[in-house]
């Protein structure tokens, strides 16, 4: 009895595993686009890491931040969405204790996986919105939430709205633009009904250079509507891979490293 | 990981000391002596047998922050148990406030009576299954992703536990109480046994919880 109370000083008790008791840090990207908005102000050129579909492989996620770690030069990273599994708080939580070791400041965007049963709630307060847009120097990198099929309809996904406000309070600083997203809208998460619409107000972003997403677990390059717009997707972490872009007056360049 | 294996050392004694205990039981009856395990199962007959034989209350566990249910033992010496537990979840702990049902199996193999009034069962072993009610779970996925999507129910969970309990025996025979023992149990669910079998950077104290509660062994009537 007495060596079983003992332990209980290094094992938390659960309510359940979908309750939102989030323990440790929230409102994450307040504060990480605060630290890249500040790092990279004024600057024309720029690296970043893109990783994706964390969800349940801890030692590889672990093994990505000893390799970025390692790097010295990149600006930021960027995760693509499906930092959970099953929705679960504990995953989320233990996605974050893990990508918080990065030196640089780190973003996480939602996935289908992240919105399963209170996945959603979890996200909003350890992230943020689904939603949401950061500067970096002169590139502006819009973040959206594309995962229609788990939101059954209800509210518009992809958010046009957002898109357009966006659009309209485009920053005057910016001349380049990346979109990102989980899902591509050709995916089976897309609203088809959405599809031509999105992929039209993405186009109008000032110099726009691709759009990238996750969720299909391979590294791929497409040309999805077939007018010049890349499409990039960055593989899952257990391919032990990331993508690192390169920006500077004269565009991008990306490339897949393995760890 | 030092207080995992820490656990599970002293698991693996109080077991051995109860398998002891009960071969010391056995040997010394046939001297008269004191038996160490005097759990005698007072079941009810014919349609009394769905009387329960005690209510219990649970704190966490994954089934909410608080459970009561009854449930019946059986066996000769009352090892194996089954539980039927409702617990709650309030909204400030979730999206909205929500049931949870609960299922449970218990296996307490020894109880050694260390006093007239007392006595502690060294292990404790259950599996549970609990339901959580409400909109956004699911057993079966809902018809939008068309079949087999993510292939698992977010509405169901199965737990596993050990642990260890303490029981005080009442003096009063001609009362409703007969016994009331104060239990722990370290449990996990499946999901995170599937993780932990994936990811060696996960650690047993990362996916191993505590829960405690009080059992209500009743009198039969």
């Amino acid at each position: 009895m007495i060596g079983g109370l003992l332990l209980l000083g290094s094992c938390e008790v659960e309510y359940h595993p979908y309750d939102t008791r989030i323990d440790g840090e929230t409102g994450i990207h307040a504060k990480q686009i605060t630290r890249i908005e500040q790092a990279c102000a004024g600057r024309t050129a720029l690296r970043f890491a893109v990783i994706s579909d964390t969800q349940r492989w801890y030692d590889e996620t672990n093994a990505v931040v000893d390799a970025l770690n390692r790097r010295d030069d990149i600006d930021f990273v960027i995760h693509t969405g499906d930092i959970a599994d099953f929705g679960l708080r504990t995953e989320f939580e233990r996605q974050r204790d893990i990508l918080n070791r990065l030196k640089v400041p780190y973003l996480v965007l939602i996935g289908n996986h992240d919105c399963l049963a209170t996945g959603e709630d979890i996200y909003r307060e350890m992230f943020g919105e689904f939603d949401f847009s950061f500067s970096a120097g002169d590139t502006h990198f819009v973040c959206l939430n594309t995962n229609s099929l788990e939101f059954d309809h209800s509210v518009s996904v992809p958010n046009l709205m957002f898109i357009e406000k966006e659009l309209r309070n485009y920053p005057s600083t910016c001349r380049k633009s990346f979109v990102l997203m989980h899902a591509s809208p050709k995916s089976e998460q897309f609203d088809k009904g959405l599809v031509n619409s999105f992929h039209r107000h993405v186009k109008a972003f000032p110099g726009l250079q691709c759009c990238i997403h996750g969720h299909g677990h391979s590294y791929a390059i497409s040309d999805l509507f077939e007018d010049g717009i890349l499409y990039i997707m960055c593989p899952q972490i257990e391919r032990r891979a990331y993508l690192l872009f390169t920006v500077n007056d004269q565009g991008y360049e990306h490339e897949q490293v393995f760890f | 990981m030092n207080m995992s294996k820490y656990f599970f050392k002293l698991l693996c004694i109080t077991a051995l000391l109860g398998y002891m205990s009960e071969g010391y039981a056995q040997s010394t009856d046939s001297l008269s002596h004191r038996k160490l395990d005097t759990r005698q199962h007072q079941g009810y007959t014919g349609w009394k047998r769905i009387v329960p034989t005690h209510v219990k209350a649970q704190y966490a566990g994954g089934m909410g922050v608080m459970s009561v249910g009854g449930g019946w033992d059986y066996g000769q010496k009352c090892r194996w148990e089954t539980d039927l537990l409702m617990g709650y979840l309030p909204q400030r702990y979730s999206d909205a406030f929500h049931v949870t049902f609960t299922l449970k199996q218990n296996y307490i193999p020894w109880s050694i009576r260390c006093h007239e009034r007392f006595s502690i069962d060294p292990l404790t072993a259950s599996m549970y299954i609990n339901l959580i009610a409400g909109d956004e779970y699911w057993v079966r996925e809902p018809d939008r992703y068309g079949g087999s999507y993510y292939r698992f129910t977010t509405r169901m969970r199965l737990h596993m536990g050990l642990g260890q309990r303490a029981t005080y025996h009442l003096r009063n025979p001609q009362g409703v109480l007969r016994s009331i023992s104060l239990y722990y149990e370290f449990h996990t669910y499946d999901l995170d046994m599937i993780a932990k079998c994936t990811n060696r950077d996960l650690k047993f104290r990362d996916i191993v919880h505590f829960s405690f509660g009080l059992k209500f062994h009743l009198m039969r009537q």
